[in-house]
């Protein structure tokens, strides 16, 4: 059974060939700045070669006809043929309130998809590209979409709402919706099963700290609250988006500096987060260097983006009555030791109590870093968003009668 | 192992992949005549992700176009609108060039020169015209900024007139988010849809229109600037106030005034002498108060006075105003 993930944004596609029963990725590889001059695609096989095809790369449907020429030839592939594929699964950014889970992609579900697109401008029409491309290169092979925001389509309405007025939310379907889904489901899946333990006995932090970032309270297995709202924008600080902001900030600050709803998107967006403070970077790595030189603007960064973490975790082990696990994930929950040592510092009182040792030397793997008499545990689990999308895609298939 | 590299075509599922498409998409677009507007659509097109030459006469044209364009990203970044990263990646894949030759290539070439006179600017238009034919493939779209001069008699004497339209950014192109694409007698179907597409790519909603002197933009505000200076010469009431009226009173967001230093006087001139020629209406005779500022090269904001005085960095000097109920 081969399985192949898609995950096609505006002018990249990313992209891996999992084989079910052995449990392995085949090939991964991305094809980058389609519709561009020095576009371009670069193929990874799992025994370590490695190519990268230069030229015209005009759009998605193409960029994808070569990554499937690439996969099925002599020289670089990892398939005899094109029918050697079972499946294809997409990653789709946002799936509103239509869709509470996983999909097998039908015209009816890709109008839905339409519809839904409005909400998520930047990303989802080039989800839809994929998937449009696929309909016409393998036209008689299933495909499987999967949500970042399915996951959170169990939390409860008075944790979803906004407090504006109720029929903005009639009209645009605007409340929060939550990102980054599939890796909060499977890390806190992955906790269960490593601890040996029941996930629906459970009340799980995920704080998946990446580029983006977002905190999830898992309670008995559904995600109950989780940090990222309507858009990426709400919650922690990240790279370069402010997260949480009183919105008469913004207000303000369109009213001051003059600028429009475009300019103040970028600002919200591109220019805040760690960046923004720090001026440095928005990179944790390069923030953490600065202020170990003593760079004071940085060290705030550094102490803002650890305590809105600790400030969420408070309120979460609040909303789902306490915790028992926290898990970190993404590349600064799962490399960066300073931030996670922050974070979990004076938490005694609500059980978690960090072992310093461990955490240092917890870098990138999956480990324990609470100490042994710590009541909640703590842990470390590098996520793995593809194997879910293509374990969903395999189980819907399977369903079907074509797994 | 090593990496190695190979061209993509040949991982191609059918023959022709990935080529049937390529017409369809615009990867490089050609500008002649960088100023002002030129620097503008060259920022928002190269903006999209797509390669942007333009043509101009001199290397030291080029230059203060080069440095326009960056300055102009300068002022988005300090106003929140990009970020440096996003800077760096517009400027690389902007490139001018002095000759010719250097527009091959590119699926849509937009001429937008700035000229003196009527004389000049139909005869210059054409002669560039065939300039861009004779090195671009024979569907490259060719299209003017210009308004008030007709595409149909521009593109007369070209062997493919068929690719040419009027395609009018309203300036700032960059933030206005509407164009006029206009088509001539000869435009074909093809051609339109292309045009269209590329301006929907912009990002810009399409207002398509027979082409006309004045298409719709220019036929409206210049005689509306002309209505303005004829009220200021009567005596009714001050520039400050006529400006005043309009954009409090109909939310325009620049007065009368503001919007002929911002166009360039010279350029206003010309476009109601156009209109006059082709409509012969005595509402698009240029108002002295106009020709007078001309005459002395008090254009605008370019040259630092029109209607009102402007500082280097083309910012309005404001005076004083005296309460008008002392």
């Amino acid at each position: 059974m081969k399985i192949l993930i898609i995950n096609s944004g505006s002018s990249s596609i990313k992209y891996q060939l999992f084989d079910m029963e052995e449990h392995a990725v085949l090939a991964k590889g991305s094809v980058e700045k389609i519709g561009m001059l020095g576009s371009f695609l670069k193929n990874h096989r799992n025994d370590g070669d490695v190519v990268k095809l230069e030229g015209e790369i005009v759009d998605h449907q193409a960029g994808i006809e070569y990554m499937l020429g690439v996969l099925t030839s002599q020289d670089h592939g990892s398939l005899k043929s094109l029918e050697d594929i079972n499946a294809v699964g997409h990653r789709v950014v946002h799936g509103g309130e239509k869709f509470k889970e996983s999909v097998l992609i039908s015209d009816k579900v890709i109008s839905k998809m339409e519809e839904v697109a409005e909400l998520a401008p930047l990303h989802n029409p080039p989800n839809l590209k994929g998937i449009y491309a696929v309909s016409e290169l393998l036209p008689d092979v299933p495909q499987v979409g999967v949500f970042d925001t399915s996951f959170h389509q169990t939390m409860p309405d008075y944790a979803y709402m906004y407090a504006i007025p109720y029929s903005l939310y009639k009209k645009y379907g605007l409340r929060r919706y939550g990102f980054h889904g599939t890796s909060h489901r499977f890390v806190s899946n992955r906790a269960c099963s490593l601890l040996n333990t029941e996930l629906k006995k459970q009340k799980i932090i995920t704080c998946h700290l990446g580029n983006g970032a977002s905190i999830t309270a898992i309670k008995h297995g559904k995600s109950v609250d989780t940090s990222m709202g309507l858009t990426p924008v709400e919650g922690m600080i990240m790279g370069t988006r402010s997260g949480d902001l009183d919105l008469g900030v913004l207000t303000f600050i369109m009213n001051k500096e003059e600028i429009g709803v475009q300019s103040a998107n970028t600002l919200i967006n591109k220019h805040s987060g760690l960046l923004g403070v720090s001026g440095i970077s928005s990179d944790m790595r390069e923030v953490e260097k600065a202020a170990e030189e003593g760079n004071k603007r940085a060290l705030l960064a550094i102490k803002m983006y650890s305590y809105r973490i600790k400030k969420y975790i408070g309120a979460y082990c609040a909303a789902m009555g306490g915790m028992n696990i926290v898990v970190f994930t993404g590349g600064i929950g799962e490399n960066d030791t300073l931030t996670r040592e922050k974070t979990c510092s004076n938490m005694e009182f609500l059980g978690i109590k960090i072992d310093r040792e461990k955490n240092k030397n917890t870098k990138g793997k999956e480990d324990i870093i609470s100490a042994k008499n710590s009541k909640v545990t703590v842990m470390v689990i590098p996520t793995n968003e593809e194997l879910v999308i293509a374990q969903d895609t395999l189980e819907i298939i399977s369903k079907i009668g074509k797994g | 192992m090593k990496e190695t590299v190979e061209r993509i075509e040949k991982y191609a599922l059918k023959k022709e992949a990935g080529k049937s498409y390529t017409s369809e998409t615009f990867s490089k677009v050609g500008i002649v005549g960088c100023g002002n507007l030129g620097q503008e659509v060259a920022r928002m097109v190269s903006n999209t992700g797509v390669d942007v030459v333009f043509l101009e006469v001199s290397k030291g044209k080029i230059d203060d176009a080069l440095s326009g364009i960056s300055k102009d990203l300068d002022n988005m970044i300090e106003r929140w609108g990009m970020t440096e990263s996003d800077k760096r990646a517009i400027l690389s894949r902007i490139d001018g060039t002095l000759e010719y030759s250097g527009l091959k290539g590119c699926e849509i070439v937009i001429e937008a020169v700035k000229s003196k006179t009527r004389e000049d600017s139909v005869g210059l238009r054409k002669k560039i015209f065939k300039e861009i034919e004779r090195v671009v493939d024979k569907r490259t779209i060719i299209a003017t900024n210009s308004t008030t001069l007709v595409i149909t008699e521009l593109s007369s004497e070209l062997d493919h007139p068929e690719r040419c339209v009027s395609l009018h950014f309203i300036s700032p192109a960059a933030d206005v988010p509407v164009v006029e694409v206009a088509r001539s007698l000869h435009t074909s179907d093809e051609a339109y849809k292309r045009v269209c597409k590329f301006a929907r790519l912009l990002g810009k909603r399409i207002i398509p229109v027979i082409e006309s002197p004045g298409i719709i933009s220019t036929r409206l505000i210049a005689p509306m600037i002309n209505e303005a200076c004829e009220i200021l010469m009567e005596g009714v009431a001050d520039m400050e106030d006529i400006d005043a009226t309009m954009k409090i009173g109909f939310g325009f967001p620049y007065g009368p005034f503001e919007m002929a230093d911002k166009i360039g006087i010279d350029v206003v001139v010309r476009w109601l002498d156009n209109l006059y020629k082709e409509f012969g209406d005595i509402k698009y005779k240029a108002s002295p108060m106009l020709k007078k500022r001309v005459r002395a090269s008090h254009l605008g904001r370019d040259t630092g006075v029109g209607f009102y005085r402007y500082d280097l960095n083309g910012k309005r000097i404001l005076q004083e105003k005296r309460d008008p109920c002392l």
